[in-house]
């Protein structure tokens, strides 16, 4: 009866500072943005190979997501919600191609810290000149650490 | 032939009779109980945004156990800087709780023990405004009303006394853990009837709760069993004998 009623406070105890914790505002830790995640690999070797310099734009955009960066492995593509299709300029070491990312978009909660953010589904994509090969992985374009296209450059 | 069965009959009864008043027992009192919550409106008077009230019925099976229902409501209004929220609905939970003290110290007076429940809620959620910003610019979007049900489990360990002549009161805390919030898995509710945080797996939370008893029955309970005298062991007798 005894070890009963000592499992109880310390029950008690614990769960008193549960809900404290619970009552209490939290920070938005986590993930907010749904990023395109690309890999980059060598058209001649087939293998993964980090560029010397990568500049990224948002077509019509003048801030650069990526400006003359070292060692982008890989790179994050932030998608337009607003719209179905995002633009970007790339330049991989001297080479310039414009890709164009077509997907669907939908509301996802992350937390009650953080509120909302949109996950996209990516339907297809464009290059301009052809110069870069791109090879599919997955559509799901979410907060989570997987890869959604490899580019061959 | 008769009279031998007669005598024998008796001898039955009077054997049991003893056997009855070598054992205690005490007058443990069966009760339907209907309480309400006290701490929903509490946190209320703090915050005008939530809005919780509940209540119970419970029907002692046994000195033991008892059988629970409780039901509640929730208006609850939130907003931050990137979103506001609203959810409002009824919820309801059953199961059992159990008394861990003994008969002879509870005397139908006394609880402190452990609950577990299944929760079910219906509610609707909605999202009037959220805000979504990234390299390409700010995105203001909404999420309509939308029904949905939640289901989840409690362990709620709690105490509870009778202060007055059939009046209780007791507190106790609720562990929960999520079944299913509804809503899928990119629209989780951010909070629901009867569970709270719909975001996260756990939850806890607090209920005190002012009680009316209603004795329906009593119940005589055994709290000392007869003691069995043990025979002498034959065997053990032989083998000793034997290292003579």
């Amino acid at each position: 009866m005894k070890k009963a009623g000592s499992c109880l406070l310390v029950l008690v105890a614990v769960v008193f500072f549960s809900v404290l914790k619970s009552c209490a505002p939290e920070a938005c830790f986590e993930e907010t943005n749904a990023y395109l995640k690309a890999t980059f690999y060598s058209n001649s070797s087939k293998e993964k190979e980090t560029p010397d310099s990568l500049t990224v734009t948002g077509l019509g955009i003048t801030d650069k997501i990526y400006d003359r960066e070292q060692g982008v492995q890989p790179a994050l593509f932030p998608l337009d919600s607003s719209n179905d299709t995002s633009v970007f300029i790339v330049r991989i070491n001297d080479i310039i191609d414009t890709i164009q990312f077509i997907y669907s978009s939908y509301p996802h909660l992350i937390s009650k810290e953080c509120g909302y953010t949109f996950f996209h589904t990516l339907d297809t994509f464009h290059t301009t000149k052809d110069i870069f090969y791109i090879y599919r992985n997955s559509n799901n374009i979410t907060t989570a650490n997987e890869e959604n296209i490899r580019i061959f450059f | 032939m008769r009279r031998i069965s007669a005598y024998f009959f008796s001898l039955i009864l009077f054997l049991k009779a003893c056997s009855l008043l070598a054992q205690d027992t005490v007058l443990f009192p069966l009760k339907l109980r209907a309480g309400i919550d006290i701490a929903g409106p509490g946190i209320y008077l703090s915050d005008k945004n939530n809005l919780s009230v509940e209540g119970y019925i419970s029907f002692d099976k046994s000195e033991k156990m008892a059988l629970v229902l409780e039901a509640g409501y929730l208006n609850y209004i939130y907003s931050q800087y990137n979103y506001d929220y609203t959810s409002k609905g009824a919820f309801v939970r059953f199961g059992t709780d159990f008394n861990l003290l003994k008969p002879e110290v509870s005397v139908g007076k006394y609880w402190a023990g452990i609950g577990l429940r299944y929760g079910v809620s219906l509610f609707n959620s909605e999202t009037p405004s959220f805000q979504y910003e990234n390299y390409w610019g700010t995105v203001i979007s909404s999420l309509p009303s939308k029904k949905a049900m939640g289901h989840f489990i409690e362990v709620a360990p709690g105490v509870k006394t009778e202060i007055f002549r059939n009046f209780s009161i007791g507190w106790t805390i609720r562990l929960k853990l999520l079944i299913s919030g509804g809503g899928g898995k990119d629209l989780r509710p951010i909070y629901f009837p009867g569970y709270g945080n719909g975001g996260r797996r756990t939850t806890a939370g607090i209920s005190y709760f002012l009680t009316w008893n209603i004795p329906y029955k009593t119940k005589t309970v055994i709290t000392k069993p007869e003691a069995i005298e043990e025979e002498p062991d034959e065997t053990s007798e032989q083998t000793i004998g034997s290292n003579f």
